[in-house]
C-alpha cells in the first residue's frame, strides 16, 4: 500500500510536469510616460488581464524624449514591443511602415468594423497606401489655461478680441505679474503648442493642407505673419523675462502655485494639476486666444495624439487586437479613457455617461466645441512633420523668442528642411482607406 | 641580429604563452563589446541608413564630406570644445588644489572628502533636475545672489548664450570633480614628505613648495585625469539634454547632444554615426597631444 500511495504521489507529480499548464499569451505594449507612473493604460490593462485570464497585457512606459530611440532598434532587430505608441500623419511614420515594421491592420479594421468609431479623418492620418496602419489613441487639443480667481481680481474677463486679450496682459504686467502667459521655452516643444496654433490661425485649415499634402510652402505669408506675431508677443514681454530659460515642469508649478496667470497648453496636464491644486480646482478654467487679426476665425487645435502599432512580426496579434478593441471600441474603455483625461477618438456620447470626467477637461472640450465648425487645425504639428523640421522649428522658435532670427529666415529654414524630407522621401502619402 | 630578435620572441612566447590563454575570455569580451561595435560605428558612418530599413547604402564618404560643410556640426563643434576646457580646467586645476588643501586637513577631513565625492554618486538625471531647477530663472540661485545684494550677476542661466555652456560645465563639474579629488589625494599619499622638509629648509612658501614639488610629483595623476576628465566632459549628455536640448537654440549643443540629434532623433544613423566617429577621433588625438606634452624630454 505505501508503495502504491509513493508511487502514486511519483505518477501525479509527473503529470503535473507533463501536462501543459494553460498557455497565457503575453502582449507587450509601450506606451509613453514615467517609469513607474501609473497610466490610464495601466488601468485598462489591469481590467482586461482580470477579464481574459490567457492573455496578460504588460504595460512599459518609457519618457517621450527616449521613446523612439529605444522603440526603433528594437523594432528594427525584430523584437520590442507588440503594440506601440507611435507618431502619425505624413511626417513620423513613413520609416517605420517603408521598412515593413509594422503590421497591416486593414483586415482587423474591416473585421472589428473599427470604421463605425473612427472618423474619416483620422482614418485618412493613420493610413496610407489603402492600408490601415495604427489606431489613432486620442484627440487632443490645446487652449490657454488661466487662473479664474486672478482674474477676478484684476477685474478681468476672458478676452474676447486681441485688442481684449493685450489689454488683460498690460492689467497683469501693472498689477505685477511679470510673467503674464507661462511659456517654458527651454523645454522646447511647448513654444510649438503656439507654432502650430498660430500657424493653423493664420493660414487656415486648407493652408496647413496644401502645405502637408500639397504645393503650400511654410515660407508662404501666413507663417511669416504668425511667426512675426509670436515675436512680437515675446518681444513685448508678454512670456515674462526669460522664457527661453523656464522648464515645463518648473512652470506648471508655477501655474498651479497661482503665480503665473495664464499658460497655453492641453488637457494632459490636468491629472496632476488637479492633484497639485485640491480644492483650488474651480479656480482655473480655460478659453481658446482671440483671433490675432480683425476678421481671423477661431479653429479649435485637433490632433490625434498618436497612434497604436502592431509590430508585425509579433505573434500575438489577434492578443492585441484584443487589446486595442477593450480599449478604444468598448463603452467602458472609452469611459475609463475619459475619466483618465484621455479623449478618444470618434463619438463619445455612450462613454460620457459612464465616465467621470474632471471639469476642466469638461471645459475645454466645450471650448472647442464652440468652434469647431470652423474647421479644425493640428494641435502638434511637431508630431506630424518629419524629425528634421521639428529640430529646425524648436531651435527657430527659441531664436525668434531671444530676437536673432526673423520670421522670414524662420519660415524660410523650416521650408529648407522640409523639401529636403520630401526630396529624400521620408513624407507619407496618407490616406487611401474608407470605412464605407 | 634577425635571430636575436627571433630567439627573444620564442622565449617570450614560451614563457607568457600559456598565461597568455587565460587573457582568451576576457579579450574576447573586449573584442566583442567594445572594438565590434565601434568598427561597426565606423562601418554605418560609411551608409545612408535611417536605422530601421534593413537597407543601407554605401555612400563612402559622403556623410564626412556634409559634416565638413555642416555648420551646425561646427558650432557643436565649438561648443564641445569650450564645455570641455572650462570642465578640464576645473576638474584638474580646482580639483587638484582642493586635494592639496585636504591633504594638509586632518580635521573633518573625511567629512570634507565625503561632502566632495558624493555627487560623484548621483545619478547623472538626478544631477540634471537639481541643477535644472537651481538655475531656473527664480531658482536656487538667483535667489541666493539677490538675497547677498549681488543682483547684478543674477541671470537667466538656461536661457542666456553667453552663460549657458558655463553653466552647465560647472554643473558638470560639480557632479565629476570628486573623482579628481580622490585621485590626487590617492597621488599626493606617494609623494615623499622629504621633499616638503627639504623645500622647506630651502625657505620654500607653501605656493612654491606646490609648485615645485607637488605639481611635478604629480605629473603622472595629473595625466591620469586629464584624460578621464577629457573623455567624461567629450561624452556627456544627460546634464545637456535633460536640461537644455542643447539650447538656448543651439548654444549649448556640444557633439554628443548633436549626434543624438541627427542618428536617433532625425533617423539620420549614417550621418549620426559619422559625428560619433569624429568625436572618437577628436578625443583620441586631444589625449596623444597631452601625453605628448605631458611627458618630459629626457623620458622619450
Amino acid at each position: 500500500m505505501h508503495f502504491v500511495t509513493k508511487g502514486a504521489v511519483v505518477a501525479s507529480l509527473a503529470m503535473t510536469l507533463a501536462w501543459p499548464a494553460q498557455a497565457q499569451t503575453e502582449v507587450v505594449v509601450w506606451v509613453g510616460g514615467e517609469p513607474g507612473q501609473a497610466t490610464v493604460y495601466d488601468t485598462i490593462a489591469e481590467q482586461f488581464n482580470a477579464e481574459n485570464q490567457d492573455i496578460k497585457i504588460e504595460i512599459v512606459k518609457t519618457p517621450s524624449d527616449l521613446f523612439n530611440p529605444a522603440l526603433l532598434p528594437a523594432l528594427s532587430s525584430g523584437e520590442g514591443p507588440d503594440l506601440f505608441m507611435f507618431g502619425t500623419g505624413p511626417g513620423q511614420p513613413a520609416a517605420i511602415i517603408d521598412g515593413g515594421l509594422v503590421a497591416d491592420l486593414t483586415p482587423y479594421f474591416m473585421a472589428n468594423n473599427w470604421g463605425a468609431t473612427i472618423p474619416d479623418g483620422v482614418i485618412n492620418q493613420t493610413s496610407s497606401g489603402g492600408k490601415l496602419w495604427a489606431v489613432g489613441n486620442e484627440v487632443e487639443t490645446t487652449a490657454m489655461f488661466y487662473n479664474k480667481k486672478i482674474f477676478d481680481e484684476n477685474g478681468l474677463s476672458v478676452p474676447e478680441t486681441w485688442a481684449d486679450m493685450s489689454a488683460a496682459v498690460k492689467t497683469l504686467m501693472d498689477a505685477g505679474y511679470d510673467t503674464p502667459i507661462g511659456l517654458a521655452a527651454a523645454d522646447k516643444w511647448p513654444v510649438s503648442h503656439w507654432q502650430s496654433m498660430m500657424f493653423g490661425r493664420y493660414a487656415g485649415p486648407d493652408g496647413i493642407n496644401e502645405v502637408m499634402f500639397g504645393d503650400g510652402a511654410w515660407s508662404d505669408a501666413p507663417f511669416v505673419a504668425a511667426s512675426a506675431r509670436l515675436k512680437q508677443m515675446g518681444s513685448d514681454g508678454w512670456f515674462g523675462p526669460n522664457p527661453v530659460a523656464v522648464g515645463y515642469a518648473e512652470l506648471m508649478d508655477e501655474f498651479w502655485a497661482g503665480n503665473i496667470p495664464m499658460t497655453y497648453t492641453g488637457p494632459w496636464i490636468i491629472p496632476g494639476g488637479l492633484e497639485a491644486i485640491g480644492d483650488r480646482a474651480s479656480d482655473y478654467g480655460v478659453f481658446q486666444v482671440p483671433p490675432f487679426e480683425d476678421g481671423q476665425k477661431i479653429y479649435p487645435t485637433e490632433s490625434i495624439g498618436s497612434g497604436m502599432y502592431i509590430r508585425v512580426n509579433s505573434e500575438v496579434k489577434d492578443a492585441a487586437v484584443a487589446f486595442l478593441n477593450r480599449l478604444f471600441f468598448t463603452d467602458q474603455g472609452r469611459a475609463t479613457l475619459l475619466t483618465g483625461g484621455t479623449v478618444p477618438v470618434g463619438p463619445l456620447d455612450a462613454a460620457l455617461s459612464l465616465a467621470d470626467v474632471p471639469q476642466l477637461n469638461q471645459d475645454i472640450g466645450a471650448s472647442a466645441d464652440q468652434y469647431r465648425g470652423n474647421g479644425t487645425i493640428p494641435a502638434f504639428l511637431d508630431t506630424i512633420t518629419p524629425g528634421n523640421l521639428t529640430t529646425a522649428s524648436y531651435d527657430g522658435l527659441q531664436a525668434l523668442l531671444l530676437n536673432v532670427m526673423t520670421p522670414e529666415e524662420f519660415t524660410a529654414e523650416l521650408q529648407t528642411q522640409w523639401q529636403i524630407a520630401k526630396d529624400e522621401g521620408t513624407i507619407l502619402a496618407p490616406g487611401g482607406l474608407s470605412a464605407h | 641580429m634577425d635571430d636575436t630578435l627571433m630567439d627573444r620572441l620564442r622565449a617570450a612566447a614560451s614563457r607568457f604563452g600559456p598565461l597568455s590563454l587565460f587573457l582568451i575570455p576576457t579579450l574576447a569580451i573586449y573584442l566583442y563589446f567594445a572594438i565590434y561595435p565601434t568598427l561597426s560605428v565606423i562601418g554605418f558612418s560609411m551608409t545612408k541608413w535611417n536605422g530601421i530599413s534593413p537597407d543601407k547604402t554605401w555612400v563612402g564618404f559622403d556623410n564626412y564630406t556634409k559634416m565638413f560643410s555642416d555648420r551646425i556640426f561646427w558650432e557643436a563643434f565649438q561648443n564641445t570644445f569650450v564645455w570641455s576646457a572650462v570642465i578640464v580646467v576645473i576638474n584638474v586645476g580646482l580639483g587638484l588644489v582642493i586635494a592639496a588643501l585636504l591633504s594638509r586637513v586632518w580635521r573633518a577631513r573625511l567629512i570634507l572628502q565625503t561632502l566632495i565625492v558624493l555627487p560623484v554618486v548621483i545619478s547623472p538625471m538626478a544631477v540634471a533636475t537639481i541643477w535644472r531647477w537651481m538655475l531656473q530663472p527664480k531658482g536656487v540661485i538667483n535667489e541666493t545672489l539677490s538675497g547677498i545684494g549681488l543682483d547684478a550677476l543674477t541671470r537667466p542661466w538656461l536661457g542666456d548664450p553667453d552663460v549657458v555652456l558655463f553653466a552647465l560645465a560647472f554643473a558638470h563639474s560639480w557632479s565629476t570633480i570628486g573623482l579628481s579629488v580622490i585621485i590626487f589625494l590617492a597621488g599626493l599619499q606617494s609623494v615623499d614628505e622629504d621633499l616638503y622638509d627639504a623645500a622647506k629648509i630651502d625657505g620654500a612658501t607653501t605656493l612654491q613648495a606646490f609648485r615645485y614639488v607637488t605639481v611635478p610629483a604629480l605629473r603622472p595623476v595629473t595625466a591620469v585625469v586629464f584624460i578621464l576628465t577629457l573623455t567624461t566632459a567629450f561624452k556627456a549628455f544627460d546634464l545637456i539634454w535633460a536640461t537644455t536640448k542643447g539650447g538656448p537654440i543651439r548654444f549649448s549643443e556640444i557633439l554628443s547632444t548633436y549626434m543624438y540629434k541627427r542618428g536617433a532623433l532625425e533617423n539620420q544613423y549614417g550621418y549620426g554615426s559619422a559625428i560619433g566617429v569624429a568625436l572618437l577621433v577628436i578625443v583620441s588625438l586631444a589625449t596623444l597631444i597631452y601625453l605628448r606634452l605631458q611627458t618630459r624630454p629626457e623620458d622619450r
